[in-house]
């Protein structure tokens, strides 16, 4: 933290938009000269005092601190309303995926994949799951550095208004064991995730588009054959296990033609369903592919999606799903995710949404995701979701309590 | 969880001898002694647990809360910050911070409920909210706090000592009644209060100890901190709190 903070230190600029627990402003830092977001926490109730998401967003930021991910620069109170200084992030990962002017060489994707293991990797070090990983929480730096942002953003046990969550979109990225409804899930469900964006990057499309949970598995075991026992011992003792129609596994090299065996080979251990055998994020940052030719592409002379012009976003832009973050020994992690629940959180990358204004939609405004993705923010998601009663809650509570008990250090 | 703790905020501010249990300039003008600091601080500590035993929140919660604590007053005095205020509002963030939170209005009615009769210990909701934002910022935001009991269980396995869980878990209880959590890495806590159960239950663990090369100098330390409180802070004298407490700033 710097030497000064507060009101003070920053120059407000423009509103990069408005979500559902505060505003966003661009600012420069009078210390600095950095360009900033600064996303002011609206205090909701007055009577519940600082927003728990935001807290946890704090509390597990200050103890984050790596190139790969998002800094948060400072914090400071302003009229009782607090503030929470990050660096601006020019793009996201999203962006450059759909952009159709980029063309991604295989040592692109190995740099946009060797940053996002490496902020994965710093995670998980700290006993951090980031549990909310997709191409748009990875949010690009002026330098062309990808960082992991959004921590803790989403809450435990689901928003009031959720009908502003794109739970379909997390579920893409969402591990089978989730699916499963297991509850002790650990750093596995992030590399599950980080693998299916590194299918993204070499597909241009989101990977395994599932529409409902059963669905998502559907498209899980049809991309990689049903698992039997021996794949995944544990499997059938999961809380949702349901048996699926046997599919065999068809080659992945039909699915990824253009990969090399490297490439094929981490693709496969990240996609492990077993768990256990799945490879961590530190151990796939050593494997062969990241030594193997092509070297992957200095971040710097990576190519980014053209700046946006500035103004305030759609609303409906600045929504994302979002997966709460737990700080506790992954292997007895209680299970959180798979509850609806999210939150409006947006810093710099809202400016690149701003283009998708109507009049200024640029050549993505056209593109096939953004229109995939308007219908998918209508309730027919939260109709298949089982609404959490009072009675479901506290006895879900208790037995999250009961579980973190057991876990105390 | 160990390797976990190096590498947290926590760790890195960790705090010699002589930057806790040290007066303040603003309360030494008040005349507070660093004997009044240590009562007030064991004193509000034990609010805090009993704010928690109403409420009903996890120990860890406790811990955390009584960690917040003592952390904000090595650096604000007694004077600026009202510790009637902050030990309740502690509690709240820390609920907030380890994930069960409390209701505001909860902690409220039974802040009035405990110490209704007390004089200055009457605050309203909006005062506990003020509070937490001014609190975040004397913690400058580091809200991750480690504790012994995970080592502990650890250790006690190791150790092949499990039948004396219940006499050490009640001993790290106690040792937040000094300023050990902000000085010593967690583990080393759990180490010095194992120390103390096996001398109180008399179990040889000399060659155990030996065997974990760590250093005892330390351990001892730790457990001589803990006896001290045993010994002459166990049944505080009324009279010696509420002449403590009466050089605070009374309020209207």
């Amino acid at each position: 933290m710097g030497k000064s903070s507060g009101e003070g230190r920053y120059i407000k600029g423009t509103s990069l938009g408005e979500g559902t627990y505060g505003i966003v402003f661009k600012a420069t830092d009078r210390q600095t000269g950095r360009t900033v977001a600064v996303k002011k926490i609206r205090l909701g109730k007055y009577k519940e005092g600082v927003n728990v998401t935001a807290l946890r967003e704090i509390k597990l930021l200050k103890e984050l601190r790596d190139p790969n991910i998002i800094e948060l620069i400072d914090v400071y109170p302003h009229k009782r309303n607090l503030h929470l200084v990050f660096e601006f992030m020019e793009s996201d990962l999203e962006a450059v995926i759909r952009d159709r002017n980029i063309v991604l060489s295989a040592g692109d994707i190995k740099s946009y994949m060797q940053m996002t293991l490496k902020g994965l990797a710093h995670c998980h070090k700290k006993w951090v799951l980031h549990r909310d990983m997709k191409p748009n929480n990875l949010l690009i730096a002026a330098d062309g550095q990808l960082k992991l942002a959004d921590f803790g953003l989403a809450r435990i046990f689901g928003s009031p208004d959720r009908r502003f969550t794109h739970q379909v979109f997390a579920r893409w990225y969402r591990a089978p064991e989730l699916l499963f409804g297991s509850k002790q899930y650990g750093a596995g469900v992030d590399v599950w995730a980080a693998a299916c964006i590194f299918a993204e990057l070499m597909l241009r499309r989101p990977f395994l588009q599932g529409s409902s949970d059963i669905d998502q598995l559907g498209k899980i075991f049809a991309a990689f054959g049903t698992p039997r026992e021996s794949q995944w011992p544990d499997m059938t003792a999961l809380p949702d296990y349901v048996e699926y129609q046997f599919c065999p596994a068809p080659p992945l090299r039909s699915l990824f033609p253009m990969a090399t065996e490297d490439c094929l080979d981490l693709l496969s251990r990240m996609f492990a369903f077993d768990p256990n055998v799945r490879i961590t994020s530190q151990q796939a940052l050593e494997h062969r592919y990241f030594s193997s030719e092509p070297a992957p592409t200095k971040p710097y002379l990576l190519r980014r999606p053209p700046p946006r012009p500035e103004g305030p976003p759609k609303p409906s832009e600045l929504i994302s799903p979002g997966g709460p973050v737990v700080l506790s020994p992954m292997s007895k992690a209680v299970r959180l995710s798979a509850m609806p629940g999210g939150d409006v959180h947006s810093f710099g990358r809202v400016d690149r949404e701003a283009g998708k204004e109507p009049g200024s939609a640029g050549p993505q405004g056209e593109t096939p995701f953004t229109a995939s993705r308007i219908p998918m923010s209508i309730d027919a998601t939260q109709l298949i979701r089982p609404t959490l009663n009072s009675a479901d809650r506290s006895h879900l509570k208790r037995k999250l309590d009961m579980d973190l008990l057991s876990n105390q250090d | 969880m160990a390797a976990n703790f190096w590498a947290s905020s926590h760790c890195k501010k960790l705090l010699d001898a002589d930057e806790v249990g040290h007066v303040l300039p603003a309360d030494q003008e008040r005349g507070l002694t660093p004997e009044d600091v240590k009562l007030i601080k064991i004193h509000l500590s034990t609010y805090i647990k009993l704010l928690a035993q109403n409420t009903k929140v996890r120990q860890r919660v406790v811990a955390t809360a009584i960690a917040y604590f003592r952390r904000v007053y090595t650096r604000k005095s007694f004077s600026e910050f009202d510790p009637r205020l902050v030990a309740p509002t502690c509690l709240y963030l820390a609920s907030k911070a380890e994930e069960s939170t409390v209701q505001a209005k909860l902690l409220v009615f039974y802040m009035k409920k405990i110490l209704s009769e007390e004089k200055g210990f009457r605050y309203e909701i909006k005062d506990v909210l003020e509070m937490e934002m001014r609190l975040l910022e004397a913690l400058d935001f580091y809200l991750v706090i480690y504790h012994p009991y995970r080592p502990l269980i650890q250790l006690l396995q190791d150790a092949g000592l499990t039948d004396i869980i219940q006499t050490v878990w009640s001993i790290v209880n106690d040792s937040y009644r000094t300023d050990l959590i902000l000085m010593y890495p967690p583990f080393m806590i759990a180490l010095g209060c194992i120390y103390i159960a096996c001398v109180i239950k008399d179990k040889e663990t000399r060659g155990w100890f030996e065997e974990l090369r760590v250093d005892m100098y330390v351990i001892k330390n730790i457990a001589m901190e803990i006896l001290d409180f045993y010994e002459n802070y166990r049944n505080i004298p009324e009279e010696r709190i509420n002449a403590a407490m009466a050089k605070l700033p009374q309020r209207s």
